[in-house]
């Protein structure tokens, strides 16, 4: 991997599996390689958008970062340091850096906590505020940057639409002033009126805080606004990751165009070529042998059903997984 | 002189108004909607949650929880027939016959303790007149033309044996098995992801033109719609406030709500700096506001629509918008 001297975040062939026990004595009898040697990094006040479809082990991605996974291999170098070696304290500390925001508004927020007190827990955690009204006055700031008002501060989460749970949910993220915000699907489960708020939104936060992104989603349209570049997922690796302009006029790795192709554009006028890809994502338990794709490839050829190919570079910061770019 | 419009009118609903008597109040979840299906031509009806689209075609097919549902006002017209009249022994005959329905979740649909095959030969059954073998032969037949790899295999697994992209297959094949004239499809790919989605969506259009049926697609997503549809009604709050063809509404959208979602979905051909936005948030179906239910929202209003709403009028042919002032949403197009 190409060495960034500005990465914030590198993640250096990191793997994440999970093993599947049964029997009496709970034997492993198989593993689930969600993440399976991924390489990658983020510079900082960058967006690096994450997309695959589902299952390709996106989230497992995020959490193993996080460490709310414990890594099975790999490196995760934040900031210069490779977190995976931390202490726990270490790791409380780390987490002041990074954040999450959560896909489901209404699961991640506590339902008997008020706004006041789910935007203030971090500030208590990592005691960033000497008295309560400090507190009072951190949080009313910080729902002001999400836009929300004072009025909305003694509320429950049931009170709140579904863009507004998702916008007290990044307050809440951005209590603690990270560097790094992984968001999982932040949009996701939401309208699309409403969507587009929340994306602006983003984009204003990451320019006020200098904020780095890693956005993770499975729709290439949403990804492909807020990022500067992508990194494409199938099955537990990365199978390409460039620029975003790059991952849109000129994809190389044949799922990237396949996926490009499948993506309804609102607009009857465009009469697009549309590779319709066969079958459906195999399990990632016994994943296929050499390139995962090739099941499903139009392009298979003998090489790919044996040797996995290797994750390498293909022009300016331009990384595919492909044997068919070297035949 | 029929020249003008040949085309067969298989579904008119005029002035459907459903609502729900819940604690809280009467909910108006479908609010007077008007809507016309021809044969042989797919409708997309779109919207955001809660619009009432899936009330809409559960009032259709008469599958209302009731109570609290209920048929408040207007007509079904199928083929001339007013569903909205008809007992309950009546619909049956037409439900799963001349009307079928898909679901975005199969398992809807689908019986979780009996095969695939079961379940298709069964409706098979119940609707011709055949032997239990040549209902066997059918239902293979089906599963291998909606695209399940060897169906004679896969007709005797249960339905958690198969993946969701199969599952919806076999849910089609099930709605299709008994050639129904019009095809009620309830957000059928939401759940997919997007390359097993434009599996579907080519199986969807192959069978309509193999069939000659119609279809309505129920989605909120504007690309299947722009890929799919002949002609598009956008609901708002119980209400439809756009309906033409789809080039129609996708060159020319004329109601504020319309253009305004078409502007705030970031698009892969296109290159946008910033998403156009719609303020605020959709009015609670237990307290609509009074006058044009977007008025909360609507760049363009004033007076006249915080005080009444507007008809669904045609403002050009075949293109109709619920809209006092859809003129004026052309010079606001401009300075976007
Ligand atoms: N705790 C766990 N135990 C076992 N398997 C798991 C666990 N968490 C995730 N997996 C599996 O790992 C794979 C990757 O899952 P992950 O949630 O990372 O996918 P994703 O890309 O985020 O998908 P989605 O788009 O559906 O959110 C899946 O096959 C999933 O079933
Ligand atoms: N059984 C019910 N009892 C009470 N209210 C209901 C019931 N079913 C639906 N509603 C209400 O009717 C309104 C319209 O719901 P509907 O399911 O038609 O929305 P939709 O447009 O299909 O939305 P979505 O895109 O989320 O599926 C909503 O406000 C909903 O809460
Ligand atoms: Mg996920
Ligand atoms: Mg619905």
């Amino acid at each position: 991997m190409a060495v960034e001297s500005n990465a914030l975040l590198r993640v250096n062939n990191l793997k994440k599996y999970f093993p599947i026990k049964a029997g009496l004595f709970r034997k492993t009898v198989a593993q689930v390689k969600a993440v399976d040697d991924i390489s990658f990094y983020i510079n900082e006040g960058e967006t690096l958008g994450l997309v695959g479809e589902s299952g390709c082990g996106k989230s497992t991605t995020g959490a193993t970062i996080l460490q709310l996974e414990k890594a099975t291999a790999g490196e995760v170098i934040f900031q210069g340091k490779d977190v995976l070696s931390f202490s726990k304290k270490e790791i409380r500390g780390m987490r002041r850096d990074m954040q999450i925001i959560f896909q489901d508004p209404y699961a991640s927020l506590n339902p008997r906590m008020t706004v006041t007190e789910i935007v203030g827990e971090p500030l208590d955690i990592h005691k960033l505020v000497r008295n309560k009204q400090e507190k009072k006055e951190r949080v009313k700031q910080l729902l002001g940057s999400v836009g929300l008002s004072t009025e909305h501060m003694h509320r429950y989460p049931h009170e709140f639409s579904g863009g507004q749970r998702q916008r007290i949910g990044i307050a809440r993220a951005l209590a603690v002033e990270p560097k790094l915000i992984i968001a999982d699907e932040p949009v996701s489960a939401l309208d699309v009126s409403i969507q587009a708020q929340v994306i602006n939104l983003l984009q204003e936060l990451q320019q006020e805080y200098g904020l780095t992104y890693l956005f993770i989603a499975h729709d290439l349209s949403v990804v492909k606004h807020i990022s500067d570049r992508v990194a494409v997922m199938y099955l537990g690796k990365i199978v390409e990751m460039t620029s975003k302009v790059d991952i849109y006029d000129n994809p190389l790795h044949p799922y990237t165009q396949s996926l490009l192709s499948a993506i309804p554009i609102p607009d009857p006028t465009i009469n697009k070529e549309r590779i319709v890809l066969e079958g459906d994502v195999p399990s990632p338990i016994n994943p296929p042998s050499g390139c995962r794709f090739h099941p499903r490839c139009p392009h298979v050829m003998e090489i790919c059903r044996g040797e996995d190919p290797e994750f390498k570079v293909y022009g300016d910061n331009h990384y595919v997984a492909c044997h068919f770019l070297d035949r | 002189m029929r020249i003008l419009d040949e085309r067969e009118k298989l579904l008119e609903i005029r002035n459907l108004k459903t609502y729900f008597y819940t604690e809280e109040g009467v909910l108006k979840a479908v609010d007077g909607v008007d809507l016309l299906l021809h044969s042989g031509e797919t409708l997309g009806l779109v919207g955001e949650s809660g619009c009432g689209k899936s009330v809409t075609s559960m009032s259709i097919m008469r599958l209302l929880p009731s109570p609290p549902g209920k048929i408040v006002d207007g007509k079904i017209l199928f083929k001339g027939r007013d569903l909205a009249q008809l007992s309950q022994k009546e619909m049956r005959k037409l439900r799963g016959n001349d009307i079928s329905m898909i679901f975005q979740e199969p398992m809807t649909s689908l019986n979780p303790v009996f095969t695939i095959g079961n379940q298709i030969s069964e409706a098979i059954l119940l609707h011709k007149d055949v032997t239990k073998r040549e209902a066997r032969r059918q239902s293979i037949e089906m599963l291998k033309k909606v695209g399940i790899p060897s169906p004679e295999k896969r007709i005797d697994d249960y339905p958690h044996q198969l993946s969701g992209g199969m599952r919806q297959r076999a849910m089609i094949a099930l709605a299709l098995s008994c050639d129904p004239q019009l095809l009620i499809a309830d957000e059928p790919t939401t759940a997919l992801d997007v390359t097993i989605q434009a599996q579907i969506l080519e199986l969807m259009n192959d069978l309509k033109k193999s069939y000659n049926m119609s279809i309505m697609l129920i989605t909120h997503d504007l690309g299947v719609v722009a890929e799919t549809c002949d002609t598009v009604a956008v609901m708002y709050a119980g209400k439809i406030v756009e309906y033409t063809d789809a080039k129609g509404l996708f060159g020319n959208p004329s109601h504020p709500y319309t253009w305004g979602l078409m502007n705030s979905i970031p698009r892969l051909d296109q290159n946008i700096e910033k998403l156009h936005t719609i303020a605020g948030v959709v009015p609670n179906p237990l307290d609509f506001p009074e006058g044009c239910k977007y008025n909360t929202r609507c760049p363009i209003a004033d007076d006249k629509c915080l005080q009444q709403e507007a008809e669904l009028q045609e403002i050009r042919k075949g293109h109709k918008v619920r809209c006092w002032h859809y003129e004026r949403l052309e010079q606001l197009k401009k300075v976007h």
